[in-house]
């Protein structure tokens, strides 16, 4: 069972993010489940996000888990929110920040002798998409670090999950997945 | 008819709610009356889309209330046509004078009820409360524990509900956010296998056969009253639950999934069984395989069929358990909880020594978390061994501050 | 239907007005209509009334005010030609009896015993007002 949890605010696409994934999963035979936990349901409000793939059916629906990845999607929630909850020795981050791994260490202190990785999905989505919306980098990012996928398929596969949206944010989201790919430390 | 058929995958990673919104779709429903509500919205958002996108052929009523909306499908069901809408916890309740109407009118409506607790306090998460409000409603009552139930069940429900000898409005359940908002994989139908199983709308009385004219919704005092409530009684006790068998066979027959009345899992050497609705059966299932590494032989029934209850299936399903546990996520205000009852009531009369007890947990959404499934499996043991309840009979899970427990 | 146990309903307290089909019913008049028993048409309300209203068709102007005004339709008109009053339905409120606009009335109110032809033979004369 690989168990992931993402921290985003409301309205960054950590629901989306978190279904993309299942989705791209599902078609490789795997078992998925993608849920989230809203708390205050306003769009800005910090929120969770929880991913579950396995080789069998997946029965257990408690929120709880040990994180095997934490993505943070939005920057402020490294000092905010609980990211570090019910981690284990093998929990690997994949924080957005504009700091390098060193520096955003040292500005948390919990993140100290953690697997941390940095990239800066806000950046590169405002550059590619035009807008804010980290999450399809972060899931670049993350087939970087997990190496569940290569990358052509897993872009191959997120086109066809992006099919409703104009071909020239489809393209955009394309480019800022191979980014955050590319320069995920 | 005049839609467009949808290609679908034989797997799609979709949440409960879309689950049910496709279900509808591909039933071809021919009027939705809806007043949309969280965690519920996203299923009449979701037919509603389908319809003006071409996929479907019907109505979408966009009502001012929910009262009105459970109205305005019972007027649709009247006239003839297949109904049905979605809502949840407040929205139920303003619904729950209609619903009555509904069931002793005889309209099959589809009422999917993404099931979330009644305030106050407000609280948009899932609990079974508005699922409790709803058991002497008349009503058929399903419940799905994952999506790919959700859909599963609505294909079933409008089967069940539309057939002659029956008549009887359904409700789908699923638990919010946890079924509702929760992607998975679902195995899918074809848009032409889907309708097939559900099968042509076969109307009866209805108000649009002009030259038979009908009166719906008659008044009835002291006379008569009693006689109906009676013949609907009698209709849910002895026809509907053989309909329901036949049709779970049908659909396993199509799909291979087999839908139970009262499901039960590691059940037929338990020493000790939950029993429990929604998504927290799915959760117990997998502690309960647990446990057995532990010695414990633990068992799980989930109630698939709320009402009509499962008297029989119940008492076969725990006939030889030694510890109960029943699982009730609704506040009981002041009782045991309605399946601690329900199951004593089933078992009173039977040879059954079991020590049953009862438990209130996951209220507003609170997590049942596997670690305290964990602990109960453990004290059921501990009934199991003593041949006799050692707690109290009613105890809360997962509610900070001191235990709580009673009777 | 009056001994009807529970069984011997039709489902959903749902009421037939006919027995069979009802074809052309709007051209059919109301005797000659196949209502079923669950169709108050076929019950008679006769026995409410304490007075009964009797019908002198030669005072009769065919307003037809009595066949609108009537609540319980039972007044029998034929091509806009007033008939007669349907005694089955008639509950005796009096109402057509107060509409009418002739003088003397063409209707008039009696006890439910008064012989009709007598009544008929004893009709008001037309009355006079003072100036």
């Amino acid at each position: 069972m690989l168990e992931i949890r993402w921290h985003s605010r409301a309205g960054q696409g950590a629901v989306t993010g978190a279904k993309g994934l299942a989705d791209v999963v599902s078609t490789t035979g795997k078992e998925v489940q993608a849920f989230a936990f809203y708390g205050s349901a306003k769009r800005g409000a910090a929120m969770t996000a929880y991913n579950r793939v396995d080789d069998k059916p997946i029965m257990n629906h408690e929120k709880f888990m040990h994180p095997d990845y934490v993505l943070v999607i939005d920057p402020a929630l490294v000092y905010t929110a609980d990211i570090t909850a019910h981690d284990t020795d093998e929990t690997v981050y994949i924080i957005t920040t504009h700091m390098n791994t060193e520096d955003l260490v040292a500005s948390q202190p919990k993140l100290e002798g953690k697997k941390i990785h940095t990239v800066d999905c806000i950046k590169i989505a405002q550059e590619t998409i035009g807008k804010p919306i980290p999450n399809t980098p972060m899931l670049g990012a993350l087939m970087k670090i997990s190496e569940m996928y290569e990358i052509d398929f897993f872009k191959d596969s997120m086109i066809r999950v992006l099919s409703k949206l104009p071909q020239k944010i489809v393209d955009a989201n394309m480019v800022a997945i191979q980014r955050a790919y590319d320069e995920v430390q | 008819m005049a839609f467009d058929k949808m290609e679908l995958r034989d797997i799609e990673v979709w949440d409960g709610n879309f689950a049910a919104a496709q279900a509808m779709r591909q039933a071809q429903i021919d009027v939705v009356a809806a007043y949309p509500i969280t965690p519920s919205t996203p299923i009449v958002e979701g037919y509603a889309k389908f319809l003006a996108d071409g996929y479907v052929e019907g109505e979408f009523v966009m009502v001012e209330s929910e009262h009105a909306a459970m109205s305005g499908c019972i007027g649709a069901a009247a006239a003839g046509g297949r109904v049905a809408t979605a809502t949840s916890s407040q929205g139920f309740a303003l619904m729950v004078e209609t619903l009555y109407q509904s069931s002793g009118m005889r309209l099959p409506i589809v009422l999917n009820v993404v099931n979330r607790a009644l305030a106050a306090p407000l609280n948009v998460n899932g609990d079974h409360s508005d699922m409790y409000l709803g058991r002497d409603s008349g009503w058929i009552q399903l419940d799905a524990y994952s999506p790919q139930e959700a859909y599963d069940l609505n294909f079933i429900a409008f089967k069940v509900s539309e057939d002659h000898d029956v008549r009887l409005p359904c409700m789908v359940h699923q638990d919010g956010f946890m079924t509702s908002h929760t992607a998975q994989g679902v195995k899918t139908f074809t848009d032409d296998v889907a309708y097939g199983f559900v099968g042509e709308y076969k109307p009866m009385n209805d108000m649009l056969d002009l030259d038979h004219p009908v009166t719906h919704g008659v008044q009835t005092e002291e006379d008569w009253h009693f006689e109906h409530k009676a013949r609907q009684h009698n209709d849910l006790m002895t026809k509907v639950m053989p309909k329901i068998q036949e049709v779970f066979d049908a659909f396993e027959e199509l799909s291979g999934r087999k839908y139970n009345i009262v499901e039960k899992y590691d059940m037929d050497d338990a020493d000790v069984a939950v029993v429990c609705m929604g998504t927290s059966v799915e959760t117990a299932r997998e502690v309960a395989k647990e446990m057995r590494a532990d010695g414990i032989k633990a068992g799980v029934v989930g109630i698939r069929v709320l009402r009509p209850y499962p008297f029989a299936e119940i008492i076969e399903a725990l006939k030889d358990i030694k510890a109960i546990a029943a699982l009730d996520r609704s506040s009981p205000n002041g009782a045991p909880g309605m399946l601690f009852n329900e199951l004593a009531g089933a078992l009173f009369n039977t040879d059954s020594k079991a020590a049953l007890s009862g438990y209130v947990y996951g209220l507003g959404g609170r997590d049942l978390t596997k670690a305290h499934l964990v602990d109960l499996y453990k004290e059921l043991q501990a009934n199991a061994d003593a041949g006799k309840v050692l707690t109290p009979l009613q105890q809360f899970i997962g509610v900070r501050g001191p235990k709580l427990a009673y009777l | 239907m009056e001994n009807n146990g529970w069984n011997e309903f039709e489902i959903g307290a749902m009421l037939r007005s006919f027995d069979g089909a009802a074809t052309n019913i709007a051209t059919t008049h109301t005797e000659d209509r196949n209502y079923s028993n669950s169709n108050s048409f076929t019950a008679s309300v006769a026995d409410w009334r304490i007075e009964k209203p009797l019908f002198n068709k030669d005072y009769c102007i065919d307003c037809q005010f009595c066949w609108i005004y009537c609540p319980d339709m039972s007044i029998i008109s034929r091509d806009k030609k007033m008939i007669g009053v349907d005694m089955d339905h008639c509950k005796g409120c009096g109402i057509c009896v107060e509409v009418c606009p002739t003088n003397p009335k063409s209707l008039l109110m009696y006890a439910e015993q008064q012989d009709e032809d007598v009544a008929l033979a004893e009709w008001p004369e037309k009355e006079t007002k003072e100036k």
